[in-house]
């Protein structure tokens, strides 16, 4: 049923000549929509030419009057990251024809239904091969991620940094906390409270404010990762996911924070659970 | 006297100021690591792009030099061309390809420079001699690693090869008359240069007389914009990139490493200013009878407001003089793990460090400590004496 206005918009297009699809950012950049009627040509200004000349094409120059019939979206491809070049994607035929590539191609992709069959058709392919090799794409795509495996290890570099950072953050943080209780906590022991008992209520309220503060962070990283991902998605005009909050980071985060906290806490308990009550209320 | 004070306040409670200073120190590091990368990145690859001179790098139209496998041809035509403009000094046509030998089972591969050894700005020779014959090639320490050559050795390559055939295509002898330092090329890839002329018979890039490259140096003084717009008028098929303009793609690229280091320097600052400003404001709060006293026995508020800037101001520095030489070791660590980074010169570093950069981070943390000194100093100048000194003495 839904089939029936797009097969008859395709078939207008192309009693109207050839169609390709662009990419949304040369759309954007150009004002091109769906619809429009352009020149493309292989190389710069040749084009121009032949659209001043009525679509003619001369000198042996191959041009080609057609309809854009989509604008496509960038794929979340990694390594097309950094590159701000426009996408244009042809029928292969025209193509080839236009940058006078005969009936050649730079790669075929093929489909395989499971991983065995994947190796038996590289075998073939490579046995039978003429002036060409199989790859697995998984095989190509770890040779070129290696851009993201080096900032992977920067990032986890820097994330170490940050944990020592924090580490201290907390650590300080809590001895004041804990000291500004200097008082309270010589009149507890004055009316009879163990040591044990100061130290675990110091522990447990240093875990409480890890946790809460975790909590917190947990939520402040949220929203700057949105941020980072709006900023960056619109920046490098990709649907790519530069930063993800996981159930994972958010457990190592809490978890992570809660160690720090405990033995920050522990450790800032020690030394007042070894002052004398008295030297605690400053007598 | 108030720099006394401040200290003896600051060693009253030891641990909690090595603390401090402990965490302003790691704040210090990353800061001083971030305004090495904001800068460094940039500053480097200036300094390699100048380091022979050349103002002007020509590229196939719509592409950066050796971005892809596009040439121009007609080089000797345009570098006869650029050598009539006045300004112009050195043109050196560079054609990039690849050389193949065989090596026992398999086949090494390495990267191809043909160039005018008269005039190229590509390479150091570090021994023998320079590629001047038509059948001499220098090469880098990877190539002779790669291959078991030596110089003086006579070795045959070609400039093609197919491995299902195994088949080799455009085979010369060449001699290996030199050995030479490649200054763009990314750390451990092998490459050898030869005569433009030779790899261009070699590649069968010889009757279009094509190169991938043109670098241009201008005489002193020169004015390099108004000379790259005139390439770009008059030469249609490239595009000339200043210097300026490739460092301004780059920054287009890598812009991500900028921003990063913009962040987190602004994370370290805010981390090391709250840290001061808990510690004094602590600090503060109890002293706030022996604060009272003194100002009860006539001391100015500007001396108590300057005496707890000093303790902040103290910490700040403490922490930045250590955290300095933290940040270098710690920028040489993260600059190992990006000099791994694919496509970029073994020459550049991420983390440049620059006087300048030290004597930033500096700057930006005695700010820091200052600002983080202000509320506890105004606290203190603003007490109530009468009644700090009664609380204080029903506590």
């Amino acid at each position: 049923m839904h089939l029936l206005p797009a097969l008859t918009l395709l078939f207008a297009l192309q009693a109207q000549g050839r169609t390709i699809a662009i990419g949304a950012d040369l759309a954007a950049d150009a004002g091109i929509r769906v619809g429009d009627t352009v020149v493309v040509s292989a190389r710069p200004g040749e084009g121009r030419e032949a659209a001043s000349a009525g679509g003619a094409a001369g000198g042996g120059r191959e041009v080609d009057t057609v309809v854009v019939s989509a604008i496509v979206q960038r794929r979340a491809d990694p390594s097309e990251i950094a590159r701000n070049d426009y996408r244009v994607r042809l029928h292969l035929d025209q193509l080839q024809r236009l940058i006078g590539y005969g009936d050649r191609v730079d790669r075929f992709a093929v489909g395989t239904v499971d991983s065995a069959a994947t190796e038996r058709a590289l075998r073939a392919i490579d046995d039978a091969a003429f002036g060409f090799q199989a790859y697995r794409s998984r095989d190509i795509a770890v040779e070129t991620s290696t851009t993201f495996e080096v900032v992977s290890r920067f990032h986890r570099a820097i994330g170490v940094i940050t944990i020592v950072a924090s580490a201290v953050f907390l650590l300080c943080i809590l001895l004041l906390k804990v000291e500004e209780r200097r008082r309270d906590v010589g009149a507890l022991r004055l009316i009879g409270l163990s040591r044990w008992t100061v130290f675990r209520s110091v522990v447990i309220e240093a875990a409480f404010v890890s946790v809460l503060g975790s909590g917190l962070g947990v939520l402040v990283g949220w929203m700057t990762s949105a941020a980072v991902n709006a900023y960056y998605q619109s920046f490098y005009r990709t649907p790519l996911r530069f930063s993800i909050v996981t159930g994972d980071i958010v457990i190592f985060s809490v978890l992570l924070s809660l160690a720090l906290g405990v033995v920050a806490g522990a450790l800032a308990a020690l030394r007042l659970v070894r002052t004398a009550p008295l030297t605690l209320i400053g007598r | 006297m108030r720099a006394l004070l401040a200290m003896a306040a600051l060693r009253r409670h030891g641990a909690r100021t090595l603390l401090a200073v402990l965490g302003v120190a790691v704040a210090a590091a990353m800061l001083l690591c971030m305004v090495m990368l904001s800068a460094g990145l940039r500053e480097s690859f200036r300094e390699l792009l100048l380091s022979r001179g050349f103002q002007l790098r020509l590229s196939p139209r719509g592409t950066l030099p050796f971005d892809t496998e596009a040439t121009i041809t007609g080089a000797s035509e345009i570098a006869r061309v650029l050598r009539t403009l006045p300004d112009v000094t050195v043109v050196s046509a560079v054609l990039g390809g690849q050389l193949h030998l065989e090596r026992g089972d398999a086949s090494v591969t390495s990267f191809a420079l043909g160039v005018n050894p008269a005039a190229q700005g590509d390479y150091e020779l570090l021994s023998g001699r320079d590629a001047l014959a038509p059948d001499a090639m220098v090469v880098n320490d990877e190539f002779l690693q790669a291959t078991g050559a030596h110089v003086g050795d006579t070795l045959q390559v070609a400039a093609g090869y197919n491995p299902q055939l195994r088949s080799y295509s455009g085979e010369r002898r060449l001699v290996v008359s030199g050995r030479a330092r490649f200054l763009y090329l990314a750390a451990g890839q092998s490459a050898a240069a030869l005569r433009i002329g030779t790899l261009q018979a070699m590649t069968g890039r010889a009757r279009n007389d094509e190169a991938s490259l043109f670098m241009v140096r201008l005489r002193e003084g020169a004015d390099v914009e108004a000379v790259r717009r005139w390439i770009q008028q008059h030469v249609p098929r490239v595009d000339a990139i200043s210097t300026a303009e490739a460092m301004q793609r780059v920054d287009e690229r890598l812009s991500y490493f900028r921003q990063l280091g913009f962040i987190l320097g602004a994370v370290s600052l805010i981390v090391g200013f709250l840290l001061v400003t808990t510690l004094v404001t602590v600090s503060v709060n109890e002293r706030v009878g022996e604060i009272a006293v003194m100002r009860a026995m006539g001391i100015s508020r500007i001396h108590v407001v300057q005496q707890i800037l000093l303790e902040g101001l103290a910490i700040s520095l403490a922490g930045a003089v250590i955290g300095l030489g933290l940040g270098l070791v710690t920028a040489r660590y993260l600059n190992s793990i990006l000099s791994a980074f694919p496509g970029l010169p073994a020459a550049i570093d991420f983390f440049l460090f620059q006087p300048r950069s030290a004597w930033t981070a500096l700057g930006l943390l005695v700010i820091v400590g200052i600002a983080a000194g202000l509320y506890p100093s105004w606290r203190a100048a603003t007490l109530p004496i009468a009644t700090a000194l009664h609380e204080e003495a029903v506590a």
